[in-house]
Parts: structure tokens; C-alpha cells; sequence
């Protein structure tokens, strides 16, 4: 097994690196909040100067300092007003055992039953968009295909790389690594896995040719095809590709090629043939599916006997399902409800941190936002704890940077912005765009109490003296059509989005939402960031 | 004969406003901002997987060759496949009626059993405790927002009490049939009686709430109806005939009376039916409810063209369906309106 490591003393750097740098980004707000940045560069749409007088750092060298040091460097140039990172929360029987995961999927595999029947249901907010692994991109229905298909690679609940299908791996060379497969593997149709239906799935996701478009095209970035070489898998990709096995630990569940190239599309959604721990018995579109342990699993069989996983899209529904015990296992129970569940003797509430991050992104290329010290002074406006704690019932955490704690390429030296109106009043003044008028889109229903929170964020904002801001609520269809265009023109001003990323990698967050080819982009032209992500993609040291 | 012509013409007219159903909802793409390949897409993906994801769905194509072969394949029963979903859009929104027409039903029930002898009583006990009680419950039926009844009864009877499950729908009306008889090797077996009574109850108890729920509201305007309608026939110069007569005063209430006020109580019936067809969303989502309602609303949310079309076409037929029936009805009860 080969996995690349940095061998510099990573402590050491970051205190100096990030300890200085984090200092000489505060005291850039406050003693050269006076240049008008904004004033220079306004008219051509660029995102103001470098802040030439801020302290020479040493230049990164691993992939990590690379993606830390671009942290840093968008915490100071403050693209996203910072806010939140979610929690998942979920209700659980008291007569059950299990670990919540960071990436928001369930593996019923990892539940254990401590009393009563080994019979679990799980309800979701919905059930699936069709059982094909690879034809999606939304977590109820992973949470439905992962019972029954397993990938090249996994990861345990806190988002460390395991092996699955896959015993051994290993980097051959720049764009070519090698996967060794489990030997003894079989499809829940009896049929022993063979190397080519790795290849095939691999195949499937990232070539059009292939059978179909897969939407999680994306998930496998630059992974070009795999091919099966002397009885294992190599896979090959554009350049270095740090970040390949961590791709293949999130993504991409293995099909067997007979079985899906001999159904239809109908048949490959309505059934699974996979060498996950459970197989299905019964699958009813849209109402439930039900799943016993398969025999031949090449793994621990399952405590469970029975699985049946459901869905109500109403939370209050949800919660008196759990508190009926009609279910065991409840997602997303909103903050508002976690008091009835945990006031119960049978129940309880399980939350872990999720990799989704809340934001405020604001458009690098439009007044007021083009100016830096605008946006500095947005961040210091909120009150990040009181929306956390009021809002969130305390199930978040305060975010500085994009990248979440726990990822490669979090710079902990980076702290959330800290509420200072006098500081924020007067980084307007000093961007010119005092009086400034704004309007904060955002999305309804789609995040964790997005509309509450958007409505915080303007009420602080318009505290201010020289701002005022409102909430404007769009339907997530039309707003997220105009961050996905492809064109910042059509971008809105000013929004509130989620980002959710299960590679653990700061860079797929920063690539596609904050460099100048992001695909949704709001912040682009900054150098410094576009040349760290571009070095850091050509770094081994991905997780 | 004049009826039979009667029903010809809604029949042709029905045909046309489904018609026209479908080719509203396909020029609506053309002002309802949002595209499907959002949502079938990564949000960070390329422009080149945007566009060939548009191709396979065919979105590339002008609208009015989709137009074309929409209507084509519609004509041939098909309805094409949810974008999202990759199966067809027929076999999930058909799915979905039985669910969606055993609760319109079944809320229609609870009204009419409830609301006219209640809207009787009221009419015939003017400004007396009955009617005092009859009026204060169809104002608060009335009032009473159905999300928050709902709730209420799943929280009281469900949660509190264990009278009845919390939500879901595990077998559907038809299905408890199933279990009476099944035909092997080609010969009708009998089975399971008590198991059929079993899906029935089971049915039977998963309905209750969410017909109550839904029914509510259809009750309290329905007993509000009959009353008024009552009370404007009690004072019809028949009704004292009758009365001086000698008739009875149960015969005059019922018989004649009743059957009179019934003609406009069908009608409205009749257009309620066809409104909850069309899908009772805050009730089918509060009782995961697996009905049409949910479905046209998660496919707006995600601009799944097909499956919002194919629901339309199954809602529009049913209203159009319901109202042909209604109209007959009434054509039967007043022969003036077939002329």
C-alpha cells in the first residue's frame, strides 16, 4: 500500500506560516484598510491588490501547505462571508448501536441491535431516484445503494480510507495507479467479481461511451479509464491526480458488466446486484425497500436480519414515527424537534459533524463585493455563535476558511472572523461603498434552516450603519441554474449556498467554487490562489 | 339520446382540455426559470457533461421537436422517462394513483357520513344547542389549517395513545384483494381469508388519519351546505303541502327535502373530488403519503418535465373524468341541462 506523506514538519510550518500569516491578514484589514483597493481596481472587475506590504511567508512546499496556505489566503481576501459547517442529526433507537459518519451516509452494516428484534428501519427524507450506482448524486439514494454495492475502496466513520474491493493500492506513476483485488468475491446473483468489472464500472462513470452520462462524472475528476493489467486494475488519469484514492474511497460502487449491459435502464433502477453485505428482497419505487444479509459477503456479516429503509419528507413525521417505534432511525431532525426525541426513554439524538459547509458567496466582480474591505467588513458583521447557537440549536460550527476541520489542507490556524461592528462600519467607510445597498438570495428548504439563517446574517448586516441589507427567498431550482451557468454574469450578487464534499480534500471544495476555472465560481482572478490549487494538483498528498 | 350526445360533447371537450393541459405545461419551460440538468447534474460539472446530459435527455432539440415527440410517443402510451429517476414516467405516476383516489375517496366519505346528517339536524333544530354545536364545528372544520391537524392527530392518537400508526400506507385497498384469491396455473385459488381481513384492517387503520385530516375541511363545508340548502327547502310552499298533508316529518325531511338540497351538495362534491385527484400535498406529505400530490411537487422542484406531464395528463384526465360524471349526475337530477 502506498500513501504519500509530507515529510516536513508540519506543526512547525503552520505555526510560523499560518500564525503570522493569520496576524498579518487582521492587521491588513485594520492598518491598510485605507487604501481603496476597491477604488484601483473596481473598474476592471479584479479583486483588488495583493496587499503588497503584508509579510514575504515562506513558499509551501507540500501538497497541504499549498491548500493551507490558499486557506489563508481566502480567509483574508474573505470571498464567502464564513458561516457554518452542519451537523448531521439523527434520531436513533436507544435499543440500537451505531456511530454516526461524517459523510452523511449510513451503512447499516456498522448498526449493532442491543434488544428486541434484529429487524432495523431507517426513514430518510426520501427514497431513491432509481437503484442504478451510478446514475446519481443525491445522499438518500447512496444510502440506498450502499447496502448492496461496495466500491474499490471505503472509509470508516471517521472518513479514513479503508480497503473494500480493493486489498492493495498503489501509485505507479504520475496519472497511473494500480488497484489489487480481493480475490473469492461474489455478486448477490452467486457470479465471482473479476477484475473487468472494476474496470467496467470505473469505465462506466467516467466515459459517456459507456453506457450513460454518469453525474458523478465529476466525483472521479481527471480519472480518464481503467484497464485490467496482469489480474489487478490501473487506472489512469490527467496529470498527477493527488487525490485518486480518496475519489475511489467515496465513490464509485463496482456493478457486474454481464448484469447491467443485459437490462434496460428500468431494470438496472428497480433492482441491485452488488457485493454489499445486504441484498434486496423487496423494492417498492418511492414507498420502501427491504433488504436481508447476504451470505456469500466477503465481509462481517451483519448484526441486522432485516433492513428496511423508508422515507417521509415531513421531519415532525419523522420524529413521531421514531417515538412511536415504527422506525429506528431518523435523518435530519431539525434542531426544533431534538428535545422530543431526547426527552423520550427510548430514543435518542446522535450528531457528528458533516462536510458541508454554509456560505455567503459574494460576486468578486460587482460593487460592493468587488472591494475586499466590503467584504471583510461583511464577515465581521455577523455573530456567528448567536445564529449557531439561536438558530442551530448549537449543532454547527463557526467556519474562517472554506475547507472543514478533518480535511487535508485544513489550516487550523484560521479562526472564524469575530463579530466587531466598529471594525466592520468603518472597513465600509474605507471601501467607499458606505451607504451600500444589498440583497441576500437564498435558497428555501434546501440546507439545515437556510432561510432563518439568511435572514440573521441580513439583520446583522443591516445593523450597521452604513448597509442595509434584505433577504430576497428564491426557489433552489432557478438560483442554482444561475450559479451553475457557467457565466458569473449570471451569477447572483450576492447568495447563500451548501457545499457538500465527501473527499476530505480541501480542493474540491476551493477548485470548483473559488479559483477562475471553477465551474461556479464567484471569486476569481486572485493569482495567489489559482497558481496554490494548480501546484497543489500536481503534488502527491492527496488522503 | 340526448344524454348520450350530452356526454359525447364533455367527452370531446375533456379530451381537448387535457390536451390543452399538456401543451400549457410544455410552454411553461420557456418561462419557468431553472434546468433539469441542474439537478441531474453534479452542481461543479463540466460545461461538455452538461451539455451531453442534456443530449441523452433530449433537451438539445428545439422545443417544438420535444413538442412533436412527446405528443408521438403520448399517443402510443408513452409518457417517457423521468429524468432524474431513469425509469418511465408512466409506471411512477400510475403508481401513485391508487394511493391518491383511495384518500380522495375515502376523505369524501367521512364528509358525506358526518356532514349531512349533521347539516340535517342543524336545519331542522334551528338555534337550538344541535345547531349551535353543528355550526360552531364547520366554522372550526373551516378554520382549521390542515397541516397543523394533522399533526395534532399524530402527536395525540399516534404518539400519546398508539390508536392508530403515525404515517405510511403499506398496502393499498386493492391489494388486500390479493390475498382472496390468485390464479394458479391458470385456475382461480382461493386463499387466505383472515389474511385479506388482516390487509383490509391494516389498510383500514393507516387511512384513518389522513382521511380524517383531509376530510375535515370537506365536512365542515359540506354540513354548512346542507344546512343552508335545507333550511331554504324546509321554507319551499311543498313543504307545507306536505306538511298539511299529513306526511311525516322524517319522510318530509329526508325524502323530499334532503333529495332536493342534494343536487348542488353532488355538484360541489363532485368538483372537491376532483380537486383532491389533483393531489392533497400538506396531507400526503404529513402522513407520507404516497399520492400524486407529493409527486407533481417534487418534480416541479426538481424540473422533471416528464414526470410532471405525466402527472398532469393523470390529474387532468381525473378531473375531467369526475366532472363528466358530476354533469351527468346533474343532467340526471335537472334534464334542463342537457339542453
Amino acid at each position: 500500500m502506498s500513501r504519500d506523506h509530507s515529510n516536513v514538519n508540519r506543526r512547525t510550518y503552520l505555526t510560523y506560516v499560518g500564525g503570522t500569516a493569520a496576524t498579518v491578514g487582521l492587521a491588513g484589514c485594520s492598518d491598510n484598510g485605507g487604501s481603496g483597493e476597491d477604488n484601483e481596481n473596481g473598474s476592471d472587475g479584479s479583486d483588488g491588490s495583493d496587499g503588497g506590504d503584508e509579510e514575504q511567508l515562506p513558499e509551501p512546499e507540500t501538497r497541504e501547505e499549498h491548500l493551507q496556505r490558499a486557506n489563508l489566503r481566502l480567509n483574508q481576501r474573505a470571498p464567502w462571508i464564513f458561516l457554518n459547517r452542519q451537523y448531521s442529526v439523527y434520531g436513533i433507537a436507544s435499543r440500537l448501536g451505531w456511530d454516526a459518519r461524517r459523510d452523511e451516509r449510513i451503512e447499516a452494516q456498522a448498526i449493532s441491535v442491543t434488544e428486541g428484534e434484529p429487524s432495523v428501519a431507517i426513514t430518510q427524507s426520501s427514497m431513491d431516484s432509481g437503484l442504478d450506482p451510478h446514475d446519481h448524486r443525491e445522499t438518500p439514494t447512496d444510502n440506498i445503494v450502499v447496502q448492496a454495492y461496495d466500491g474499490v475502496l471505503g472509509r470508516n466513520a471517521d472518513g479514513d480510507i479503508i480497503d473494500a474491493l480493493a486489498t492493495d493500492y498503489e501509485r505507479l506513476e504520475d496519472g497511473r495507479v494500480r488497484f489489487e483485488i480481493r480475490d473469492g468475491v461474489t455478486f448477490h446473483n452467486g457470479d465471482e467479481l473479476q477484475p473487468s468489472d472494476i474496470a467496467y464500472s470505473v469505465n462506466r462513470v467516467v466515459d459517456p461511451e459507456v453506457g450513460i452520462s454518469s453525474p458523478q462524472n465529476d466525483q472521479l475528476a481527471g480519472v480518464t479509464g481503467a484497464e485490467v493489467v496482469d489480474g489487478g486494475v490501473e487506472v489512469t488519469s490527467d496529470g498527477i491526480n493527488p487525490i485518486v484514492f480518496s475519489l475511489f474511497a467515496s465513490y464509485c460502487k463496482v456493478v457486474q458488466q454481464d448484469w447491467i449491459e443485459s437490462r434496460d435502464t428500468s431494470a438496472i433502477n428497480s433492482d441491485m446486484n452488488g457485493t454489499g453485505p445486504f441484498q434486496v428482497v423487496e423494492y417498492e419505487q418511492d414507498v420502501e425497500i427491504v433488504y436481508e444479509p447476504y451470505e456469500g459477503y466477503w465481509g462481517d456479516a451483519p448484526e441486522i436480519e432485516e433492513l428496511t429503509i423508508r422515507s417521509a419528507s415531513e421531519a415532525s413525521t419523522r420524529v413521531s414515527q421514531l417515538l412511536a417505534g415504527e422506525t429506528d432511525l431518523i435523518v435530519n431532525v431539525p434542531p426544533q424537534e431534538v428535545s422530543r426525541v431526547r426527552d423520550e426513554d427510548t430514543t435518542e439524538v446522535t450528531a457528528v459533524p458533516s462536510t458541508r459547509v454554509v456560505f455567503n458567496a459574494m460576486r468578486y466582480d460587482v460593487e460592493p463585493f468587488s472591494s475586499v474591505e466590503f467584504r471583510q467588513a461583511m464577515n465581521y458583521a455577523i455573530d456567528l455563535d448567536s445564529i449557531i447557537e439561536n438558530i442551530l440549536q448549537g449543532f454547527a460550527d463557526a467556519t474562517g476558511q472554506p475547507t472543514l476541520e478533518g480535511f487535508v489542507g485544513y489550516n487550523e490556524e484560521i479562526d472564524p472572523y469575530p463579530q466587531d461592528i466598529e471594525q466592520a462600519e468603518q472597513l465600509v467607510e474605507d471601501s467607499g461603498h458606505a451607504g451600500a445597498e444589498i440583497t441576500l438570495e437564498t435558497p428555501v428548504g434546501r440546507y439545515l434552516r437556510d432561510v432563518e439563517i439568511a435572514q440573521a446574517v441580513a439583520s446583522q448586516i443591516d445593523e450597521l450603519s452604513n448597509v442595509s441589507c434584505e433577504v430576497e427567498q428564491r426557489d433552489f431550482a432557478s438560483l442554482a441554474g444561475e450559479v451553475t451557468s457557467g457565466d458569473i454574469e449570471n451569477m447572483p450578487h450576492f447568495y447563500l449556498l451548501g457545499w457538500g464534499n465527501t473527499t476530505f480534500d480541501a480542493s474540491q471544495t476551493i477548485i470548483p467554487l473559488l479559483t477562475s476555472d471553477g465551474a461556479l465560481s464567484s471569486y476569481q482572478g486572485d493569482d495567489e490562489v489559482d497558481e496554490l490549487m494548480s501546484e497543489s494538483q500536481n503534488l502527491p498528498g492527496g488522503n | 339520446m340526448a344524454l348520450g350526445r350530452f356526454l359525447l360533447k364533455r367527452g370531446i371537450q375533456g379530451v381537448l382540455v387535457v390536451w390543452g393541459v399538456v401543451t400549457a405545461v410544455f410552454l411553461l419551460r420557456f418561462i419557468t426559470p431553472g434546468n433539469p440538468v441542474t439537478f441531474v447534474a453534479p452542481l461543479d460539472a463540466s460545461a461538455e457533461l452538461r451539455a451531453q446530459i442534456a443530449a441523452d435527455l433530449g433537451l438539445d432539440q428545439p422545443l417544438y421537436i420535444q413538442y412533436v415527440d412527446y405528443i408521438g410517443g403520448l399517443l402510443q402510451g408513452d409518457m417517457g422517462y423521468s429524468y432524474l429517476r431513469g425509469t418511465e414516467a408512466s409506471t411512477i405516476v400510475f403508481a401513485r394513483v391508487p394511493a391518491t383516489v383511495e384518500l380522495a375517496v375515502a376523505a369524501t366519505i367521512v364528509a358525506i357520513v358526518i356532514a349531512i346528517p349533521l347539516g340535517v339536524i342543524s336545519a331542522t333544530r334551528r338555534r337550538e344547542p344541535a345547531d349551535y354545536g353543528a355550526t360552531l364545528f364547520s366554522l372550526v372544520g373551516i378554520s382549521t389549517p390542515n397541516f397543523w391537524l394533522g399533526i395534532m392527530l399524530i402527536l395525540v392518537l399516534s404518539v400519546q395513545f398508539d390508536l392508530f400508526p403515525t404515517s405510511r400506507r403499506p398496502i393499498g385497498f386493492f391489494e388486500t384483494f390479493t390475498f382472496l384469491v390468485t390464479v394458479e396455473n391458470g385456475l382461480s385459488v382461493p386463499m387466505n381469508v383472515g389474511a385479506f381481513l388482516d390487509g383490509l384492517r391494516t389498510w383500514l387503520w393507516h387511512i384513518t388519519l389522513p382521511a380524517v385530516t383531509l376530510g375535515t375541511y370537506f365536512t365542515a363545508l359540506v354540513t354548512r351546505l346542507t344546512r343552508s340548502g335545507m333550511i331554504e327547502e324546509l321554507g319551499q310552499p311543498y313543504v307545507r303541502a306536505a306538511r298539511a298533508k299529513g306526511l311525516p316529518e322524517s319522510l318530509i325531511q329526508y325524502k323530499h327535502a334532503l333529495q332536493n338540497t342534494l343536487i348542488p351538495i353532488v355538484t360541489v362534491l363532485g368538483l372537491q373530488l376532483g380537486t383532491l385527484i389533483g393531489g392533497a400535498v400538506i396531507t400526503e406529505a404529513v402522513f407520507s403519503w404516497p399520492g400524486l400530490g407529493t409527486l407533481v411537487i417534487d418534480a416541479i422542484n426538481v424540473r422533471d418535465w416528464p414526470l410532471i406531464q405525466g402527472s398532469l395528463i393523470v390529474i387532468g384526465t381525473g378531473f375531467v373524468l369526475i366532472n363528466i360524471f358530476v354533469d351527468s349526475l346533474y343532467a340526471y337530477l335537472n334534464p334542463r341541462v342537457v339542453h
